[in-house]
């Protein structure tokens, strides 16, 4: 159930973004915390479930759909947002087959990255 | 002045401009004129040329003027050209008193002369005739140096016959004309022709190295050509070898100026031994003028065809060599372009990441602001960040727009591991969508390498996508791992190599790998390899690939060290 502030967890490789999307995300009032690979956030979620999830794609040794996959087999239906820097047709059909609520592109626009965590954080609490 | 028969003589300037053309909208006008005063002044260099106390004209240059004009201008304008001589003709011959109808028949022979040589040169080679290629230069010399003359000179003598004009028999005054005629349309007409198709600005752009190399060569042969036919101690026949002397100036510019060069030395060559030995002086003056002038004609013949001829091949040469080196940077940068709109994804991938960055901390900062929570402290440090992801987008324009560039190749002193780490730059997006793990062995203190950055690069490249193309589809992502190895080998080389984990190839495959248009990909072209291997091949290395079945491949390539080849 989602606390009073909603909880989003990021999930970038690249620290610059994570970085940045973690200042947005507590500018706009969510709390955030960021994790610099999928082995990290899987950890750390056994711990704090986050009520929605920023999911990088491209992803060393472990991506985001592998991240997808452990959750799915884990039967840990989380809200996740994917997002990705690499326009790729075939990726967003498979995520969203893998679990995926969203998939977006960077560069991430602010009111449709907050909109789109609003209504995965709106379909987590019905 | 009886058998100046008529030749052909030197090049109006209108006609040499390169710019200039002959056109649909041009006015005759104007090159008419030009071609015109060109004749008169041609006609008086002949009269100057003439054997005293004898009336024989050892060069009668006008002709071949007229004929080079003629074969610089559309045939259409012929006819114009030919009646603009007609008043400089009538002004220049009656001036010497030769009765009115000799001189209206010396007109005809001479256009005739000119006509001959143009038309039947017009018949083989279209508008206009340059003397840059072998058939092109010989098709001049049959048709404009043999053909004109020889024919004309037949008219010309039965002319005199029947005007009665002179003392000579018919056929001293066709073989006097033949040989006069004939070295002046050798003499002036490529010289008219090929200074025509100079082009000003390249001229310009030429470096004083070259200006100072032709002013050598031109004083040099002038100073030889005084020296061996214009003083009076080498009067005489016995030191046949001094002929040769201004042999090596003319191979010099047939070497290194072309046929304009050389139809400059060659005319200079010619103007020295003629005033020579219509003053008395040089190894051709001497025993009777009829036999001599035949001879010195004959020496400046046989010297100035096979010079010109040189001259044209070596050019037609060093074109056909530039067009060939020309197409093959061409092609170097079609398949460097291709290969980087291959890349595409993963170059937007790479631009995307600094570009998240930079709005999201944009819009943070805003919030922050307008919410009045926002420390300087946090601002500060947001905006060194957007700095730096703007920096980082800056670097991936910079390194694309090095290889989409098209130059000329430039050697400079590199290092392996630099240009690799480049390389893996601009790949970096493709690698991580394609999750494609490097593993970089590099030999620290490689000696530098010589060579083209961006031809270097282009290899590298090219070999990193075929390694991450051959891994796609077989290996699983976890499992997908490129090696990236340099270091130094004996005699001061440095190899680098790039191995993959694919299928790798077999005896048979490797046989016709860097064929040209040989591929094992479904899209590719097939120039990938046999591009960089002539790349390599520049660069003095040698570029080959290995591969154990079903452990992958490598390709690798070695450079020689720069202290190594002694650049």
């Amino acid at each position: 159930m989602a606390s009073i502030v909603p909880y989003v967890a990021i999930v970038d490789d690249e620290e610059p973004v994570r970085k940045a999307l973690k200042r947005l995300l507590r500018a706009s009032g969510l709390d955030a915390e960021s994790y610099a690979s999928g082995q990290d956030f899987l950890e750390a979620a056994v711990l704090r479930e986050p009520d929605c999830v920023l999911l990088d794609l491209h992803m060393p040794r472990m991506s985001g759909l592998q991240v997808l996959r452990a959750l799915q087999a884990a039967r840990r239906a989380l809200a996740i947002i994917v997002i990705t820097a690499h326009d790729a047709p075939e990726t967003r059909e498979q995520c969203l087959a893998a679990g995926a609520s969203a998939f977006l592109r960077k560069p991430l626009e602010e009111h449709e990255l907050l909109d789109t965590i609003t209504a995965a954080l709106g379909a987590r609490t019905r | 002045m009886d058998s100046h028969p008529a030749s052909s003589a030197g090049a109006a300037p209108g006609l040499t401009h390169p710019g200039w053309r002959f056109g649909a909208r041009t006015t005759w006008a104007a090159p008419a004129l030009l071609v015109a005063v060109g004749y008169y002044f041609a006609a008086r260099v002949g009269f100057a040329f003439t054997l005293q106390p004898y009336p024989i004209s050892t060069l009668w240059p006008p002709n071949a003027l007229l004929l080079a004009a003629l074969l610089l201008a559309p045939t259409r304008a012929w006819w114009w050209l030919l009646a603009a001589v007609l008043p400089a003709h009538l002004l220049v011959e009656l001036q010497s008193g030769v009765p009115v109808a000799m001189v209206l028949g010396w007109y005809v022979s001479n256009c005739s002369e000119a006509l001959i040589g143009a038309g039947l040169a017009r018949a083989f080679v279209p508008w206009p005739l340059r003397l840059d290629s072998l058939r092109s230069a010989g098709i001049f010399l049959f048709c404009g140096a043999l053909a004109g003359p020889v024919v004309s000179s037949f008219l010309d003598a039965a002319l005199v016959s029947l005007v009665g004009f002179g003392e000579r028999g018919y056929w001293d005054l066709v073989g006097t004309r033949i040989f006069s005629n004939t070295l002046a349309a050798l003499t002036v007409a490529p010289l008219i022709l090929t200074l025509a198709s100079i082009q000003i600005p390249r001229l310009r752009a030429a470096r004083t190295a070259r200006y100072a190399e032709a002013t050598a060569l031109f004083v040099g042969l002038g100073v030889t050509c005084m020296m061996v036919f214009n003083l009076p101690q080498f009067d005489n026949h016995t030191e046949p070898a001094l002929f040769y002397a201004p042999l090596p100036f003319l191979v010099w510019a047939a070497l290194r100026f072309g046929p304009a060069g050389t139809a400059s030395a060659i005319a200079v060559l010619v103007v020295a031994t003629i005033f020579g030995t219509v003053n008395g002086l040089g190894p051709f003056a001497g025993s009777t003028p009829q036999e001599t002038v035949r001879e010195m004609q004959l020496f400046l013949t046989a010297v100035a065809v096979p010079m010109l001829l040189l001259a044209v091949v070596l050019d037609e040469r060093a074109r056909v060599e530039l067009d060939a080196r020309e197409q093959r940077l061409q092609l170097t940068h079609l398949s460097r372009v291709a290969m980087l709109g291959e890349l595409s994804g993963g170059i937007a991938h790479e631009l995307n990441q600094p570009l998240t960055a930079i709005l999201s901390n944009a819009q943070a900062a805003l919030h922050l602001v307008g919410n009045k929570s926002a420390h300087p402290d946090i601002l500060m440090e947001i905006l060194r960040d957007i700095i730096a992801a703007d920096q980082r987008a800056g670097e991936v324009i910079r390194r694309l727009r090095t290889l989409f560039k098209r130059g000329e190749t430039q050697f400079q002193p590199l290092d392996a591991n630099e240009l690799i780490h480049e390389v893996l730059g601009i790949v970096h997006g493709d690698l991580v969508t394609r999750s494609v793990e490097v593993v970089s062995e590099l030999a620290a203190a490689l000696p530098k390498i010589h060579g083209d950055r961006v031809e270097l690069e282009q290899v590298m490249l090219n070999l990193v996508v075929n390694a991450c193309d051959a891994m796609g589809g077989g290996v699983a992502p976890e499992q997908r791992r490129l090696t990236v190895r340099t270091r130094a080998v004996e005699d001061g080389a440095v190899q680098i190599s790039f191995s993959d984990c694919g299928p790798g190839f077999t005896p048979e495959q490797y046989a016709r790998l860097f064929e040209p248009f040989y591929t094992t990909k479904p899209r590719g072209l097939g120039l990938g390899l046999s591009i960089s291997r002539a790349i390599i091949r520049t660069h003095h290395g040698r570029l080959w690939g290995s591969s154990a079945p079903g452990k992958g491949a490598s390709f690798h390539i070695v450079l020689p060290a720069l202290a190594a080849n002694g650049r």
